[in-house]
Protein backbone atom coordinates (compact mmCIF):
# COMPACT_ATOMS: atom_id res chain seq x y z
CA UNK A 1 0.00 0.00 0.00
CA UNK A 2 1.20 3.29 -0.94
CA UNK A 3 0.01 6.71 -0.32
CA UNK A 4 0.62 9.30 -3.61
CA UNK A 5 -0.08 13.11 -2.50
CA UNK A 6 -1.61 15.48 -5.69
CA UNK A 7 -1.76 19.44 -4.93
CA UNK A 8 -5.04 19.98 -6.71
CA UNK A 9 -7.09 23.03 -7.20
CA UNK A 10 -10.70 24.04 -5.34
CA UNK A 11 -11.31 21.33 -2.01
CA UNK A 12 -9.30 18.69 -3.96
CA UNK A 13 -10.76 14.93 -5.08
CA UNK A 14 -10.03 12.97 -8.02
CA UNK A 15 -12.63 15.07 -10.46
CA UNK A 16 -10.43 18.34 -9.38
CA UNK A 17 -7.40 19.48 -11.79
CA UNK A 18 -3.67 18.82 -10.56
CA UNK A 19 -2.77 22.44 -9.59
CA UNK A 20 0.81 23.18 -11.43
CA UNK A 21 2.61 24.25 -7.58
CA UNK A 22 3.37 22.47 -4.99
CA UNK A 23 3.65 24.78 -1.72
CA UNK A 24 1.12 27.32 -2.45
CA UNK A 25 -1.79 24.65 -4.06
CA UNK A 26 -5.39 25.07 -2.60
CA UNK A 27 -5.70 21.31 -1.34
CA UNK A 28 -3.89 18.25 -1.42
CA UNK A 29 -5.96 15.06 -2.48
CA UNK A 30 -3.87 12.07 -0.69
CA UNK A 31 -4.91 8.10 -2.96
CA UNK A 32 -4.45 5.35 -1.08
CA UNK A 33 -3.01 2.53 -3.47
CA UNK A 34 -3.40 -1.01 -3.17
CA UNK A 35 -2.48 -3.71 -5.39
CA UNK A 36 -2.48 -0.94 -8.49
CA UNK A 37 -5.87 0.72 -7.50
CA UNK A 38 -7.36 3.56 -5.65
CA UNK A 39 -8.26 2.36 -2.33
CA UNK A 40 -9.24 5.59 -0.69
CA UNK A 41 -9.59 9.48 -1.59
CA UNK A 42 -8.83 11.80 1.04
CA UNK A 43 -8.75 15.47 0.36
CA UNK A 44 -7.71 18.95 2.82
CA UNK A 45 -6.84 22.41 2.72
CA UNK A 46 -3.27 23.05 1.78
CA UNK A 47 -2.64 24.93 5.49
CA UNK A 48 0.53 26.43 3.93
CA UNK A 49 -0.81 28.08 0.75
CA UNK A 50 -0.92 31.19 2.49
CA UNK A 51 2.10 31.33 4.80
CA UNK A 52 4.87 34.42 4.60
CA UNK A 53 7.60 31.84 3.65
CA UNK A 54 9.06 28.76 3.18
CA UNK A 55 5.49 27.05 2.09
CA UNK A 56 7.51 24.50 0.19
CA UNK A 57 8.85 23.17 3.13
CA UNK A 58 5.53 23.98 5.26
CA UNK A 59 3.84 21.92 2.34
CA UNK A 60 6.18 18.86 2.53
CA UNK A 61 5.62 18.77 6.50
CA UNK A 62 2.01 18.64 5.50
CA UNK A 63 2.07 15.24 3.19
CA UNK A 64 4.78 13.85 5.34
CA UNK A 65 2.13 13.84 8.46
CA UNK A 66 -0.27 12.97 6.38
CA UNK A 67 1.75 9.61 5.75
CA UNK A 68 2.16 10.40 1.40
CA UNK A 69 5.25 7.79 -0.12
CA UNK A 70 5.20 9.56 -3.10
CA UNK A 71 3.94 13.36 -4.94
CA UNK A 72 3.23 13.66 -8.08
CA UNK A 73 3.86 17.66 -9.06
CA UNK A 74 3.99 20.06 -11.65
CA UNK A 75 6.64 22.64 -11.00
CA UNK A 76 9.09 21.80 -7.86
CA UNK A 77 11.13 24.53 -6.27
CA UNK A 78 14.36 23.88 -4.03
CA UNK A 79 13.26 24.05 -0.92
CA UNK A 80 10.69 21.57 -1.33
CA UNK A 81 12.70 19.50 -3.38
CA UNK A 82 15.32 19.45 -0.23
CA UNK A 83 12.59 18.86 2.47
CA UNK A 84 11.14 15.75 0.43
CA UNK A 85 13.94 14.62 -0.25
CA UNK A 86 15.10 14.47 3.21
CA UNK A 87 11.60 13.07 4.40
CA UNK A 88 12.25 9.94 1.19
CA UNK A 89 8.84 11.16 -0.11
CA UNK A 90 8.92 9.87 -4.00
CA UNK A 91 8.52 13.06 -6.70
CA UNK A 92 6.89 12.23 -9.75
CA UNK A 93 6.80 14.63 -12.44
CA UNK A 94 3.42 15.91 -13.56
CA UNK A 95 2.51 16.02 -17.52
CA UNK A 96 3.10 19.56 -18.63
CA UNK A 97 -0.80 20.47 -19.75
CA UNK A 98 -4.07 20.70 -17.81
CA UNK A 99 -5.32 17.03 -15.73
CA UNK A 100 -7.39 16.19 -13.73
CA UNK A 101 -6.29 13.95 -10.34
CA UNK A 102 -8.23 10.93 -11.76
CA UNK A 103 -6.21 11.22 -15.10
CA UNK A 104 -3.01 11.54 -13.06
CA UNK A 105 -3.47 8.81 -11.09
CA UNK A 106 -4.30 6.61 -14.21
CA UNK A 107 -0.90 7.69 -15.73
CA UNK A 108 0.57 6.86 -12.38
CA UNK A 109 -0.99 3.58 -12.24
CA UNK A 110 0.59 2.70 -15.63
CA UNK A 111 3.48 3.48 -14.54
CA UNK A 112 3.67 6.37 -17.13
CA UNK A 113 5.17 9.26 -14.80
CA UNK A 114 8.70 9.70 -14.57
CA UNK A 115 10.25 10.45 -11.18
CA UNK A 116 12.38 13.44 -10.52
CA UNK A 117 15.12 14.02 -7.75
CA UNK A 118 15.40 17.45 -7.97
CA UNK A 119 13.62 21.35 -8.10
CA UNK A 120 12.60 22.22 -11.54
CA UNK A 121 11.96 25.99 -10.80
CA UNK A 122 13.84 28.01 -9.26
CA UNK A 123 12.25 29.05 -5.45
CA UNK A 124 9.29 31.75 -5.29
CA UNK A 125 8.50 30.36 -8.95
CA UNK A 126 4.38 29.71 -7.74
CA UNK A 127 3.79 32.65 -5.73
CA UNK A 128 2.89 34.81 -9.11
CA UNK A 129 1.03 38.45 -7.87
CA UNK A 130 1.41 39.20 -4.25
CA UNK A 131 4.08 37.79 -2.29
CA UNK A 132 3.31 35.71 0.39
CA UNK A 133 -0.21 35.75 -0.27
CA UNK A 134 -0.67 32.86 -2.43
CA UNK A 135 -2.81 34.66 -4.71
CA UNK A 136 -1.07 34.41 -7.80
CA UNK A 137 -1.29 32.42 -10.83
CA UNK A 138 1.97 30.82 -11.24
CA UNK A 139 2.97 30.13 -14.86
CA UNK A 140 0.11 28.28 -16.15
CA UNK A 141 -3.44 28.59 -15.26
CA UNK A 142 -4.62 24.86 -14.43
CA UNK A 143 -5.69 24.85 -10.99
CA UNK B 1 37.42 68.60 13.32
CA UNK B 2 35.38 67.32 16.41
CA UNK B 3 36.96 64.62 19.12
CA UNK B 4 34.62 61.84 17.41
CA UNK B 5 35.36 61.11 14.20
CA UNK B 6 33.23 62.53 11.54
CA UNK B 7 31.41 59.48 9.34
CA UNK B 8 31.09 59.95 5.68
CA UNK B 9 29.06 57.91 3.39
CA UNK B 10 29.33 57.78 -0.48
CA UNK B 11 26.51 55.77 -1.73
CA UNK B 12 24.37 56.02 -5.10
CA UNK B 13 21.78 53.85 -5.77
CA UNK B 14 23.44 52.99 -9.18
CA UNK B 15 25.89 50.74 -9.87
CA UNK B 16 29.33 51.60 -11.75
CA UNK B 17 28.80 55.65 -10.74
CA UNK B 18 31.67 55.87 -8.76
CA UNK B 19 31.38 55.65 -5.26
CA UNK B 20 34.15 54.18 -5.07
CA UNK B 21 36.28 56.53 -6.75
CA UNK B 22 35.00 58.94 -5.34
CA UNK B 23 35.35 57.04 -1.61
CA UNK B 24 39.05 56.28 -2.58
CA UNK B 25 40.20 59.86 -3.49
CA UNK B 26 38.14 61.50 -1.13
CA UNK B 27 39.69 59.42 1.89
CA UNK B 28 43.18 60.33 0.03
CA UNK B 29 42.37 64.11 0.30
CA UNK B 30 41.94 63.62 3.96
CA UNK B 31 44.78 61.84 4.35
CA UNK B 32 46.61 64.49 2.44
CA UNK B 33 45.51 67.22 4.64
CA UNK B 34 47.04 65.31 7.74
CA UNK B 35 43.74 63.51 8.90
CA UNK B 36 43.88 59.77 10.27
CA UNK B 37 41.56 58.73 8.02
CA UNK B 38 40.18 55.01 7.58
CA UNK B 39 38.02 53.97 4.75
CA UNK B 40 35.43 51.16 4.85
CA UNK B 41 34.50 48.82 2.14
CA UNK B 42 30.59 48.34 2.75
CA UNK B 43 30.27 46.24 -0.73
CA UNK B 44 30.05 42.85 0.32
CA UNK B 45 29.53 41.01 -2.86
CA UNK B 46 32.08 43.30 -4.66
CA UNK B 47 35.10 44.13 -2.11
CA UNK B 48 37.10 45.86 -4.25
CA UNK B 49 38.19 49.40 -3.00
CA UNK B 50 42.04 47.95 -2.22
CA UNK B 51 42.11 47.60 -6.22
CA UNK B 52 42.01 51.55 -6.55
CA UNK B 53 44.72 51.84 -4.27
CA UNK B 54 47.00 48.79 -5.28
CA UNK B 55 46.21 47.40 -1.65
CA UNK B 56 47.28 44.21 -0.50
CA UNK B 57 44.63 42.30 1.97
CA UNK B 58 45.17 40.68 5.38
CA UNK B 59 42.59 38.34 6.79
CA UNK B 60 40.72 39.73 10.02
CA UNK B 61 38.38 37.34 10.97
CA UNK B 62 35.74 35.25 9.58
CA UNK B 63 31.92 36.46 10.02
CA UNK B 64 30.08 34.05 11.54
CA UNK B 65 26.36 33.46 11.06
CA UNK B 66 23.47 30.97 13.79
CA UNK B 67 23.00 27.62 12.66
CA UNK B 68 20.99 25.69 14.51
CA UNK B 69 22.12 22.40 15.87
CA UNK B 70 19.61 19.43 16.94
CA UNK B 71 20.98 17.48 19.65
CA UNK B 72 19.02 14.27 18.95
CA UNK B 73 19.20 12.53 22.43
CA UNK B 74 17.71 15.55 24.40
CA UNK B 75 14.81 16.20 21.57
CA UNK B 76 11.68 15.35 23.13
CA UNK B 77 10.19 15.56 19.00
CA UNK B 78 7.65 17.77 20.04
CA UNK B 79 8.06 20.01 16.97
CA UNK B 80 7.71 23.61 19.14
CA UNK B 81 10.75 24.50 17.27
CA UNK B 82 9.29 24.20 13.45
CA UNK B 83 5.77 25.70 14.77
CA UNK B 84 7.42 28.98 15.94
CA UNK B 85 9.92 29.14 12.71
CA UNK B 86 8.63 32.05 10.68
CA UNK B 87 10.98 31.02 7.77
CA UNK B 88 9.67 27.65 8.25
CA UNK B 89 13.26 26.36 8.07
CA UNK B 90 12.78 22.98 10.37
CA UNK B 91 10.56 20.52 9.08
CA UNK B 92 9.06 18.20 11.81
CA UNK B 93 6.92 15.41 11.09
CA UNK B 94 5.08 14.13 13.45
CA UNK B 95 6.98 11.92 16.32
CA UNK B 96 10.15 12.44 14.38
CA UNK B 97 13.56 14.50 14.94
CA UNK B 98 13.07 18.22 13.36
CA UNK B 99 15.27 18.78 10.39
CA UNK B 100 16.86 22.30 9.49
CA UNK B 101 16.57 23.34 5.89
CA UNK B 102 19.84 25.83 6.25
CA UNK B 103 19.10 27.62 3.09
CA UNK B 104 15.78 29.88 4.52
CA UNK B 105 17.21 29.99 7.88
CA UNK B 106 17.02 33.96 9.08
CA UNK B 107 19.55 33.45 12.17
CA UNK B 108 17.24 34.82 15.02
CA UNK B 109 17.41 32.34 17.09
CA UNK B 110 14.47 31.32 18.23
CA UNK B 111 14.50 27.96 18.00
CA UNK B 112 17.23 27.61 20.23
CA UNK B 113 15.58 30.07 22.66
CA UNK B 114 12.44 27.98 22.96
CA UNK B 115 13.27 24.79 22.74
CA UNK B 116 11.77 23.33 26.01
CA UNK B 117 13.95 20.12 26.62
CA UNK B 118 17.46 21.90 25.70
CA UNK B 119 17.40 20.57 22.64
CA UNK B 120 19.17 23.02 20.33
CA UNK B 121 21.93 24.41 20.41
CA UNK B 122 23.72 27.19 18.77
CA UNK B 123 26.21 26.03 15.98
CA UNK B 124 27.55 28.65 13.48
CA UNK B 125 28.83 28.49 9.77
CA UNK B 126 30.73 30.98 7.98
CA UNK B 127 29.29 33.40 6.19
CA UNK B 128 32.03 35.67 5.10
CA UNK B 129 35.25 37.69 6.08
CA UNK B 130 36.57 41.03 7.04
CA UNK B 131 39.93 42.07 6.09
CA UNK B 132 42.07 44.97 6.79
CA UNK B 133 44.85 46.86 4.58
CA UNK B 134 46.56 50.08 4.64
CA UNK B 135 47.48 52.07 1.43
CA UNK B 136 48.21 55.28 0.26
CA UNK B 137 48.36 56.04 4.02
CA UNK B 138 44.84 55.44 4.24
CA UNK B 139 43.54 52.43 6.99
CA UNK B 140 41.27 49.95 4.82
CA UNK B 141 38.56 47.71 6.86
CA UNK B 142 36.96 45.47 3.75
CA UNK B 143 33.98 43.30 4.36
CA UNK B 144 33.78 40.17 2.09
CA UNK B 145 29.98 37.71 1.36
CA UNK B 146 31.24 34.04 0.77
CA UNK B 147 29.72 33.39 -2.46
CA UNK B 148 26.62 31.74 -2.36
CA UNK B 149 25.12 33.02 0.82
CA UNK B 150 22.86 35.40 0.76
CA UNK B 151 22.48 37.63 4.45
CA UNK B 152 24.52 40.14 3.37
CA UNK B 153 23.88 42.60 6.44
CA UNK B 154 25.43 40.20 8.54
CA UNK B 155 28.71 41.48 7.21
CA UNK B 156 27.90 44.89 7.38
CA UNK B 157 26.28 44.67 10.73
CA UNK B 158 29.80 43.05 11.71
CA UNK B 159 31.57 45.96 10.16
CA UNK B 160 29.42 48.69 11.88
CA UNK B 161 30.07 46.61 14.94
CA UNK B 162 33.70 46.67 14.84
CA UNK B 163 33.79 50.07 13.97
CA UNK B 164 31.84 51.14 16.92
CA UNK B 165 34.50 49.25 18.92
CA UNK B 166 37.19 51.04 17.78
CA UNK B 167 35.45 54.97 18.30
CA UNK B 168 34.19 53.63 21.64
CA UNK B 169 38.02 52.02 22.53
CA UNK B 170 40.13 55.21 21.03
CA UNK B 171 37.91 57.63 20.06
CA UNK B 172 41.09 59.59 18.93
CA UNK B 173 42.44 56.98 15.74
CA UNK B 174 40.59 58.63 13.07
CA UNK B 175 39.56 62.18 12.12
CA UNK B 176 37.48 60.86 9.37
CA UNK B 177 35.61 57.50 8.41
CA UNK B 178 34.44 57.08 4.72
CA UNK B 179 32.26 53.88 4.31
CA UNK B 180 31.50 53.12 0.90
CA UNK B 181 28.80 51.05 0.11
CA UNK B 182 27.15 48.57 -2.64
CA UNK B 183 24.62 50.08 -5.69
CA UNK B 184 21.39 49.61 -4.69
CA UNK B 185 19.09 51.14 -1.69
CA UNK B 186 18.64 48.02 0.29
CA UNK B 187 19.36 47.15 3.97
CA UNK B 188 22.89 46.61 3.56
CA UNK B 189 22.89 50.43 2.28
CA UNK B 190 20.53 51.65 4.59
CA UNK B 191 23.02 50.33 7.27
CA UNK B 192 25.70 52.09 6.37
CA UNK B 193 24.03 55.17 6.11
CA UNK B 194 22.22 54.83 9.28
CA UNK B 195 26.02 54.97 11.00
CA UNK B 196 27.29 58.09 9.11
CA UNK B 197 27.04 61.75 9.80
CA UNK B 198 26.25 62.94 6.42
CA UNK B 199 26.05 61.35 3.06
CA UNK B 200 27.19 61.92 -0.41
CA UNK B 201 25.88 59.99 -3.23
CA UNK B 202 27.50 59.77 -6.57
CA UNK B 203 25.45 59.70 -9.52
CA UNK B 204 25.83 60.01 -13.60
CA UNK B 205 23.73 62.33 -16.06
CA UNK B 206 21.81 59.37 -17.55
CA UNK B 207 17.85 59.18 -16.83
CA UNK B 208 19.26 55.43 -14.62
CA UNK B 209 21.57 57.71 -12.79
CA UNK B 210 18.53 59.73 -11.50
CA UNK B 211 16.12 57.14 -11.07
CA UNK B 212 18.82 55.46 -9.14
CA UNK B 213 19.79 59.48 -6.96
CA UNK B 214 16.25 59.55 -6.45
CA UNK B 215 15.82 56.63 -4.77
CA UNK B 216 18.79 56.50 -2.86
CA UNK B 217 17.80 59.88 -1.59
CA UNK B 218 14.61 58.76 -1.02
CA UNK B 219 16.31 56.33 1.50
CA UNK B 220 18.66 59.00 2.93
CA UNK B 221 15.44 61.35 3.98
CA UNK B 222 14.07 58.38 5.73
CA UNK B 223 17.08 57.98 7.58
CA UNK B 224 17.05 61.97 8.62
CA UNK B 225 20.45 62.16 7.00
CA UNK B 226 22.05 65.32 5.47
CA UNK B 227 23.03 64.63 2.11
CA UNK B 228 25.14 66.58 -0.91
CA UNK B 229 25.08 64.49 -4.41
CA UNK B 230 28.41 64.41 -6.48
CA UNK B 231 27.43 64.50 -10.62
CA UNK B 232 30.40 62.16 -11.93
CA UNK B 233 31.45 61.63 -15.97
CA UNK B 234 29.46 64.96 -15.95
CA UNK B 235 30.64 66.01 -19.42
CA UNK B 236 28.71 62.80 -20.85
CA UNK B 237 27.76 63.82 -24.16
CA UNK B 238 26.80 67.27 -23.17
CA UNK B 239 24.11 66.77 -20.91
CA UNK B 240 25.43 68.39 -18.06
CA UNK B 241 23.72 71.88 -17.91
CA UNK B 242 20.48 70.00 -18.31
CA UNK B 243 21.22 67.33 -16.00
CA UNK B 244 22.54 69.92 -13.27
CA UNK B 245 19.16 72.22 -13.76
CA UNK B 246 16.70 68.79 -13.69
CA UNK B 247 18.19 68.01 -10.27
CA UNK B 248 18.25 71.60 -8.71
CA UNK B 249 14.84 72.22 -10.19
CA UNK B 250 13.50 69.29 -7.55
CA UNK B 251 15.55 70.28 -5.23
CA UNK B 252 18.54 68.30 -5.07
CA UNK B 253 21.52 69.61 -3.20
CA UNK B 254 24.81 69.12 -5.27
CA UNK B 255 28.72 68.56 -4.01
CA UNK B 256 30.10 69.35 -7.45
CA UNK B 257 30.50 67.08 -10.45
CA UNK B 258 33.53 65.19 -11.88
CA UNK B 259 34.18 65.49 -15.49
CA UNK B 260 34.75 62.96 -18.13
CA UNK B 261 38.89 63.04 -17.62
CA UNK B 262 41.74 60.61 -19.43
CA UNK B 263 44.03 61.10 -16.15
CA UNK B 264 41.22 59.70 -14.03
CA UNK B 265 40.49 56.73 -16.23
CA UNK B 266 44.37 56.54 -16.40
CA UNK B 267 44.32 56.09 -12.01
CA UNK B 268 41.77 53.94 -12.05
CA UNK B 269 43.21 51.30 -14.50
CA UNK B 270 46.29 51.40 -12.46
CA UNK B 271 45.11 51.46 -9.59
CA UNK B 272 47.04 54.69 -8.52
CA UNK B 273 44.57 57.44 -6.85
CA UNK B 274 44.55 59.99 -8.55
CA UNK B 275 44.35 62.76 -5.71
CA UNK B 276 47.67 61.22 -4.22
CA UNK B 277 50.43 63.22 -3.40
CA UNK B 278 53.07 61.60 -5.32
CA UNK B 279 51.38 60.31 -8.19
CA UNK B 280 52.12 62.06 -11.83
CA UNK B 281 48.96 63.36 -12.67
CA UNK B 282 48.44 66.56 -14.48
CA UNK B 283 47.73 68.90 -11.25
CA UNK B 284 45.99 70.94 -13.76
CA UNK B 285 43.89 68.40 -15.13
CA UNK B 286 40.30 68.96 -15.40
CA UNK B 287 39.63 65.34 -13.15
CA UNK B 288 42.19 66.87 -10.58
CA UNK B 289 40.44 70.08 -10.04
CA UNK B 290 36.92 68.67 -9.99
CA UNK B 291 38.18 66.80 -7.00
CA UNK B 292 40.00 69.74 -5.08
CA UNK B 293 37.13 71.54 -5.67
CA UNK B 294 34.68 69.32 -4.30
CA UNK B 295 37.20 68.53 -1.28
CA UNK B 296 37.13 72.07 -0.45
CA UNK B 297 33.20 72.08 -0.88
CA UNK B 298 32.89 69.11 1.36
CA UNK B 299 35.25 70.88 4.16
CA UNK B 300 32.78 74.10 4.08
CA UNK B 301 29.98 71.71 4.13
CA UNK B 302 31.12 69.78 7.30
CA UNK B 303 32.71 73.17 9.32
CA UNK B 304 28.69 74.52 8.26
CA UNK B 305 27.31 71.26 10.32
CA UNK B 306 29.81 71.97 13.47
Amino acid sequence: MVIIAVPSSGSGGLNEIVSARFGRCASFTFITVENNEIKEVKSMPNPASDVMGGAGIHAAQVIANNNADGLIVGFLGPNAAQSLSALNIKIYQAPDKQLTVKEAMDLYLKGNLQTISSANVGAHYGMGRGRGRGGGMGRRSNF
Amino acid sequence: MSEKPKIICVTGGKGGTGKTLVAVNIAIMFKNSGYKTLLIDGDSENPNTYLLMNGQLTRNSEVLFFKPKIIEEKCTKCGLCAQNCAPHALLHVDDSIPIPILTVCSGCRLCYKICPSDAIEPDFKVIGWTYTSKAYGVDLFIGELKPGEARSAAIIETLMENLEDIINNNPNKYDVIILDTAPGAHCDVELLIGNADIVIPVTEPTKFGKLDLLRIIDLIKLLEKDYRAIVNRSSLLGFKDQFMKELKDIGIHILGDIPLDKDIVNSYCQGIPIMDKTSQFDRMGEGYQAFLKIFENLKEWIHQKN
